[in-house]
């Protein structure tokens, strides 16, 4: 009878996790998450609270992989670097934050940073050299071992009328298959990916700031720190994570412990932006044109890369405004204004099944 | 005859930015350098100074780091000859350089001077006219910067420069004649020309920047031409056709009959390797292209739910091809199909796509 309940009660709770891991929930926490450890980040960077956190993950995922399905999914010989890529991203990110917690407590108290009289110069040889060589031998014994245990995921022979389901892309590319979810080709596949790689370009000349070069530091850059932090570890790696372990048949989200279920059934059914306006707020027709059809999208989306670059200006980057100038702000607002359009796309996704803001397929162009 | 005060002496402090204002202000006197700024040669003579008083204060006024300093001399002058110096439109300037004179006129040695010439009442008393050579033989100049930019001056071929204006310094005769015996005029046009054909004949920084970028924009452009003759051609070759001929376009599908038996809503996989589905709709048969019309992946039939399903990004089609779900933008496409001798033909040559309104052309379909 006891064992009947604790099984009942293993079940509810991973019933429980598979409801969290849906994406609308997930993406929240991921947010929620990564607010709270920012806002104590000299709390959590303790080596003794963060030591527990990695411990505690490490045995979520031990005892997770009692569970079969959770085991077939971790133990995929393609999944086991996202599981390596997770603990190195949490460990790094870690040590970044506890020197910057170190750093600030220190700036506050009045003494020397870290880094200050820092002699971290090294000689190329022997030091360097030797280093290198290390850690060659060692990267090359890993991926020996790797090899040996581990089988490379040969699968079926190519077939050009069938494709294998679901069809996943090499992992370091889930995030952007996870993107082309939610955009059109040329957005998901070309045009955001190139201005990942342009905006961190253009970094350094849109940030004048000098604070934070050289050391670590969180309070001194609060908001940038924050940003990066947004885009990196929820856009990216949470994105990551969603293509490798919750996606299943069909590319159909599927919760850590569900069995990969090919005809699990997903009320999907899409609704543009169109629709939204003039048949369910204006109770008529869609005007037979495109252009006054896609009217309402092209506004909303116009309004959001001028409009609403415009009202922060005045508003809450008022200050940042006149810092940067005209140009920069222009450039760092478009930038940050593609980011946030990539969560609010897909936020629109989960909840109400938005299919594009503007529908074109005559053209063909769809944002 | 009214008393106003006049520029006898300019010089320079340490921390230059070469920032360029002076020189844009008043390029008769400053001479702005890679390094530092200079004071050019005639402008080291009193005489040449003093009816750019204005210009000067000007210049002073503008500095950012304020390293400019002069100092002034109380002369009589005509109205006709103080109307000239002060011109009417600018009063202000006047006054400033008025009011800077006596603190740019420090009792201390240059290297402690003050360092912007602010008006400064209590300094109003000090003596207009200072005897202090900035220019000093170097065992007189306790600051290392300004022993430094002296040397710099001497290595350029300013010491005859220094050297004459120190003689007329020490002459203590501010006042002496030109020996070029030229009205001040045409001393100014003069050195101005001086001045456009150093930069007329040397080469600027600004210049040697300019053309080593044309330099690099144009090896770049060989470069690429280069790499284009070359790669070019290859590249050409490499996008036109290598197989002679392609498969057959036409896929014979077999009687009709097959077809007008299967139900509405039904859908025949038995062509997918030849990249067709058979879809039968009330009055209707069709061919639909199995490429999904998001990125090219291949979506499953799921006969149960009655709907394509993509397992790349997850689009989803009802059976006729129409989409419904995911990021899809566009229904499948169809494929020409017709009759010849009693079979269906799918023409892959040629598709209808329902977005153009092309699903209820001729051949698109076959009525049943």
């Amino acid at each position: 009878m006891h064992y009947l309940l604790a099984a009942g009660g293993i079940e509810r709770v991973k019933h429980a996790i598979n409801t969290i891991c849906e994406p609308a929930p997930f993406f929240i926490l991921s947010c929620a998450a990564l607010a709270v450890f920012l806002i104590g980040y000299r709390f959590w960077t303790r080596p003794a609270v963060a030591a527990l956190l990695g411990l505690s993950a490490v045995l979520y995922y031990a005892i997770s992989g009692l569970d079969e399905n959770f085991f077939s999914i971790i133990s995929k010989p393609d999944n086991v670097p996202i599981s390596i890529m997770m603990g190195t991203v949490a460990f790094c990110t870690w040590l970044a934050f506890r020197q910057a917690a170190i750093n600030d407590a220190r700036v506050e108290r009045g003494e020397p940073l870290l880094e200050a009289g820092a002699d971290d110069k090294v000689l190329v040889w022997p030091d360097l050299v030797y280093i290198e060589f290390i850690a060659l031998i060692l990267c090359t014994a890993g991926l020996i071992a790797w090899a040996i245990l581990l089988r490379a995921p040969l699968e079926q022979p190519a077939d050009p009328s069938v494709a294998p389901n679901p069809a996943k892309a090499p992992w370091y590319f889930l995030g952007l298959q996870e993107l082309l979810v939610y955009f059109d080709p040329w957005i998901a596949g070309v045009l955001l990916p190139g201005l990942i790689i342009l905006g961190l370009i253009a970094l350094p000349y849109l940030d004048k700031n000098p604070r934070g070069n050289g050391y670590y530091t969180f309070k001194e850059r609060p908001l940038v720190i924050t940003m990066y932090m947004l885009g990196w570890v929820v856009l990216w790696v949470v994105l990551i994570v969603f293509g490798t372990f919750l996606r299943g048949p069909n590319w159909i989200f599927f919760g850590p412990y569900e069995y990969w279920d090919a005809h699990k059934l997903a009320a999907l059914l899409n609704i543009d932006f169109r629709d939204l306006f003039w048949i369910k707020a204006l109770h008529q027709g869609l005007p037979s044109h495109w252009l006054v059809r896609e009217a309402p999208g092209l506004i909303f989306i116009g309004f959001w890369f001028t409009g609403v670059p415009i009202l922060m200006a005045w508003t809450c980057f008022r200050k940042t405004y006149r810092q940067i100038g005209f140009i920069r702000y222009a450039v760092m607002s478009q930038l940050l204004m593609w980011m946030f359009l990539v969560p609010l796309k897909m936020a629109l996704r989960w909840t109400i099944n938005l299919h594009y803001f503007i529908a074109i397929p005559e053209l063909p162009f769809n944002v | 005859m009214p008393t106003k005060e006049l520029v006898t002496k300019v010089w320079i402090d340490p921390g230059c930015i070469v920032c360029d204002a002076c020189e844009n202000t008043c390029p008769e006197v400053f001479d702005v350098q890679e390094d530092t700024c200079l004071i050019r040669p005639p402008a080291m003579e009193a005489a040449f100074t003093r009816p750019l008083t204005q210009k000067i204060a000007e210049a002073a006024e503008e500095c950012p780091v304020d390293v400019i300093k002069f100092e002034v001399q109380a002369v009589e002058l005509s109205d006709a000859e103080a109307a000239k110096i002060f011109s009417a439109d600018s009063g202000a300037p006047a006054a400033a350089a008025e009011a800077a004179a006596p603190a740019a006129a420090p009792a201390a040695p240059p290297a402690h001077a003050a360092p912007a010439h602010k008006p400064a009442a209590a300094a109003a008393a000090a003596p207009a006219v200072k005897s202090h050579s900035p220019l000093a033989p170097a065992a007189d100049l306790g600051d290392p910067g300004l022993q430094a930019l002296l040397a710099a001056a001497r290595t350029r071929g300013g010491q005859a420069g220094i050297s004459k204006a120190r003689g007329g310094l020490i002459s203590g005769d501010p006042l002496r004649t030109d020996p070029d015996n030229l009205p001040p005029d045409a001393r100014y046009a003069k050195t101005l020309e001086e001045a456009r054909k150093i930069k007329k004949d040397g080469v600027t920084r600004r210049e040697a920047m300019s053309f080593s970028s044309v330099a690099l924009a144009a090896g770049w452009a060989t470069f690429a031409g280069a790499l284009g003759i070359m790669v070019g051609p290859a590249g050409l070759s490499f996008s036109m056709p290598r197989a002679l001929e392609e498969p057959d376009p036409r896929v014979r599908v077999g009687p009709l009959k097959q077809y007008v038996e299967m139900k509405p809503g039904e859908v025949n996989e038995d062509y997918k390797p030849k990249g067709i589905w058979m879809i039968r709709e009330e009055d209707r048969v069709s061919a639909l292209n199995i490429i999904c019309t998001h990125l090219g992946c291949i979506p499953n039939w799921l006969p149960n739910d009655r709907k394509f399903l993509c397992p790349c990004h997850g689009s989803g089609y009802y059976f006729t091809g129409i989409n419904f779900q995911g990021p899809t933008p566009r229904p499948l496409e169809r494929f020409r199909i017709v009759i010849e001798d009693g079979i269906v033909v799918v023409d892959k040559s040629k598709k209808f796509q329902q977005e153009l309104g092309q699903w209820d052309m001729p051949e698109s379909h076959l009525a049943v």
